[in-house]
């Protein structure tokens, strides 16, 4: 008697071969025909173990043994994975003509339901025992269902999240509304800790009204779409309009006067008594030149100690097209900074300092402050 | 799918495969165990020649790094085999023999005190030390050079600034000071403390030297600081340690320690000024050849066109990470490609790693002399350098980088072109 085992494989071998034979004569690929012949002759060998060990222990001289062996017990259950599998099926042929994401998912979904489908008829005979064999599926399954239906419904919750805090009016309704759930959160915790002997079915009730709310919820903020953001003017923009004076501009009243990334930076530009010093990671004391690297992005850290608003500025004499075009930004600044105030600017000279007449000097816009910049 | 949790007893064991009698016997089990192990301590001692040993520091940092593991891997050593020795003991003293389950015994607070105290003591005990080893390592404080670093796929380049005083890593040029670049061996100072302020132009690189320090990441947008000493002239390998693509394997980097008035010498030399080469030779050609092919990326300070004007490199136009190695002192250098391959053949690289410190110095400012040149891999490398050095090149796999490259392409030379190129750089010391 051949076994179900010993047919799945003997198919797939016979599969491996005429692929092997089919790709080798069409593609004519080297590496690929290796590989599939490769697999057909493993596939082949283990059919040819399986058929001569008739997909089990059981000898075939034992009569005995055969009532009990897997390979004689009731063919596997009813099973909903195939169904799994055919809405993959559909949903990869959508995305076939549709769209990328649909196919990604669709395969996703004939792969995991294939699985599921191959693991449960293999679990199901895998002994006389349905215990034994209960328990034999799981150990094999476990491991991947668990940690992966924990991320999908971590996914979920997350997403729906996000979708409800994007999805309202004003950043002031975010926050107030994540506290909000915070405070539920942690309140319904407590109470759920302080009161014992709360039934397992009341907490999954609960969990899954709120789990429903929140994903129904996302799926509404979804549809409507995200509130408006705002796009503010940014240095970037000033430089690109040749707006680095000392004059106030509409960007300077929206930029930040906090700075995020503190450290490691190439260097700290202090601006104090009408005068530019630097200090330098790894060096001690100060600099009265800088040395940047030549085509690679520079942040330094500009300090203004002065008692009135500064603007750090460097000209970037930027190589030029054959129609004498710049290549990159003539300048970059930082917004008009507060006294006391610090910003970071990112610069990046794409030219050494002997190949430009006027050399690289960091300036503040309306003081004769300056800084040389070497470019090696 | 149904799920039953079933309790061990009820599990039907005769229906689960037996294991095959064994005919080993536990003398055979014992001698495959020693082989095993006799092999393995042979093995290890096969590396004689290691110039990337971890366990060989050469400096005060590598050193103070070796003073702290030494230790450590001891009280790991003995706690792993003590663990071991106790689980070999309690798997083969209570082998399943079909005798009854012993009764199980659950919660004796002694041995769990003693179980919790023990590591709790080692791992403090190897905490203080090792926390004060990592603030020692970060103290950049009182540096007697700074040289800026940064990686790139895949090489390094070394600047050396010019500091407030006009040193340039510690040392006052004999002629007027100016930033020195170069790359794939970085020269310092015998016994002082050097700096290095690191970062990247495209992902993130690990600068790895380990004779003279541990690792240490060099990420784009941000510089880190590291530092060196080496204890007597030598070079010390390193290797890119931060995986980078393609050519990871072939990111390499050489220290190159000199002693003080050979290291003044070494600065004095990289800020000579440019030398064509005499007219109506081989050289000048190469060095037209070198103004057509090459400077597009590679720039040699004080080149002139045929017009006399300055030849101002532009790779930001034609690399991705916007640089390409600064060949002005080339044969300066022992290496190239990212310090894979030598400059020197075998013989004349032997003569220089393996040189006394007291003469290493006067070896190592020869340079690349013409009958010490490795001519067969460099003119493979310009012949056809993607071949030589896996990059991404292939022009027309270049649409996420706007058309540039991550490395140098295969430029098409004539064996003429090569040959000039090469008696045009023989002479860039």
């Amino acid at each position: 008697m051949i076994t179900t085992g010993s047919k799945l494989l003997i198919g797939s071998a016979a599969a491996a071969w005429i692929l092997a034979a089919v790709y080798g004569i069409a593609q004519g690929g080297t590496l690929g025909s290796i590989g599939l012949i490769s697999a057909a002759i493993a596939l082949s060998l283990l059919a040819g173990i399986n058929v001569l060990a008739r997909d089990s222990n059981v000898s075939a001289t034992e009569p005995a043994g055969f009532a009990a062996s897997a390979a004689a017990q009731a063919t596997a259950r009813p099973s909903l994975w195939p169904l799994l599998v055919g809405i993959g099926a559909t949903t990869m042929t959508i995305g076939l003509v549709t769209n990328r994401t649909f196919f990604t998912l669709g395969l996703i979904a004939i792969v995991a339901g294939a699985l599921e489908w191959l693991i449960q008829g293999w679990s199901e005979r895998a002994s006389g025992d349905e215990a034994y064999n209960a328990r034999a599926r799981d150990q094999m399954v476990d491991p991947l269902e668990l940690p992966v239906a924990g991320a999908i419904a971590a996914g979920v919750v997350v997403y729906a999240f996000s979708r409800v805090m994007l999805g309202l009016p004003t950043k002031t309704a975010t926050v107030t509304a994540f506290s909000l759930v915070g405070a539920l959160a942690l309140g319904l915790g407590t109470l759920v800790a302080l009161k014992r002997g709360v039934s397992k079915a009341t907490l999954t009730g609960t969990f899954s009204i709120v789990l429903v709310a929140l994903v129904a919820g996302g799926a509404v903020a979804g549809l409507n779409g995200e509130r408006e953001i705002e796009q503010h003017h940014t240095t970037g923009d000033l430089a690109a309009k040749n707006e680095c004076s000392a004059e106030e501009t509409e960007a300077d009243e929206n930029a930040s006067q906090s700075v995020a990334s503190k450290s490691s930076v190439t260097a700290e530009i202090t601006y104090q008594n009408d005068d530019l010093i630097a200090k330098v990671p790894g060096y001690n004391g100060d600099f009265d030149q800088l040395t940047l690297p030549r085509s690679n992005p520079s942040n330094v850290l500009f300090r203004n100690e002065s008692d009135e608003h500064a603007r750090l500025v460097i000209e970037l004499h930027p190589a030029t097209d054959d129609n004498g075009q710049p290549l990159g930004p003539e300048r970059v600044c930082t917004a008009l900074v507060e006294s006391g105030g610090t910003q970071l600017l990112t610069v990046v000279i794409d030219r050494p300092s002997f190949a430009v007449e006027e050399g690289f000097a960091f300036t503040v816009a309306g003081s004769d402050a300056q800084l040389q910049v070497v470019v090696p | 799918m149904s799920r039953q949790v079933i309790q061990p007893e009820k599990v039907r064991t005769d229906l689960i495969p037996t294991e095959p009698p064994t005919h080993r016997s536990g003398g055979s089990r014992l001698r495959t165990a020693a082989f095993g192990l006799g092999a393995t301590a042979v093995l290890a001692s096969c590396a004689t020649d290691a110039p990337q040993d971890t366990w060989a520091p050469e400096g005060k940092y590598a050193q103070d790094i070796h003073n702290l593991q030494w230790p450590i891997f001891l009280i790991a050593g003995i706690v792993g085999v003590i663990v071991f020795g106790v689980v070999l003991f309690v798997v083969i003293k209570f082998k399943d023999r079909g005798q009854p389950i012993p009764e199980q015994g659950h919660g004796n607070a002694l041995i769990e005190y003693v179980f919790i105290a023990i590591p709790a003591l080692l791992l403090a005990g190897i905490a203080v030390p090792t926390v004060a080893e990592v603030i020692s390592l970060n103290d950049t404080d009182d540096a007697a050079c700074v040289v800026n670093v940064t990686g790139q796929q895949w090489w390094w380049e070394y600047d050396y600034p010019i500091d407030a005083e006009g040193n340039i890593c510690g040392v006052k040029p004999t002629g007027e000071a100016a930033p020195i670049i170069t790359s794939g061996q970085m020269v310092i100072p015998v016994d002082a403390k050097v700096v290095i302020r690191g970062t990247s132009r495209d992902v993130i690189h690990s600068f790895w030297v380990p004779k003279l320090n541990g690792k240490r990441d060099m990420v784009p947008g941000r510089v880190h600081t590291w530092n060196f000493q080496a204890k007597q002239p030598g070079i010390y390998a390193g290797q890119c340690a931060e995986f980078c693509g393609l050519s990871h394997a072939n990111m390499r980097m050489e220290i190159v320690a000199l002693d003080k008035a050979d290291f003044q010498s070494w600065i004095d030399n990289q800020l000579e000024p440019y030398q064509s080469p005499e007219q109506g030779t081989l050289a000048a050609t190469g060095e037209q050849t070198f103004v057509s092919q090459c400077s597009r990326c590679h720039q040699i300070d004080g080149l002139t066109n045929a017009d006399g004007e300055l030849v101002v490199a532009s790779p930001e136009q034609f690399v991705w990470s916007g640089a390409a190695p600064n060949l002005t002192n080339l044969m300066t250098r022992n290496t190239f490609a990212g310090a894979t391959w030598d400059l020197l053949t075998e013989d004349c690289r032997a003569d220089v790693w393996e040189a006394s410190p007291e003469e290493f110095g006067a070896k190592y400012l020869e340079g690349v002399t013409k009958s010490c040149l490795n001519e067969i891999d460099l003119k493979e490398w310009l012949r056809n350098s993607p071949a030589k050095k896996p990059m991404y090149t292939d022009p027309e796999s270049l649409d996420d980088t706007d058309g540039k490259t991550r490395g140098m392409p295969y430029l098409a030379l004539s064996e003429d072109q090569i040959n000039e190129l090469v008696a045009y750089l023989i002479e860039r010391k």
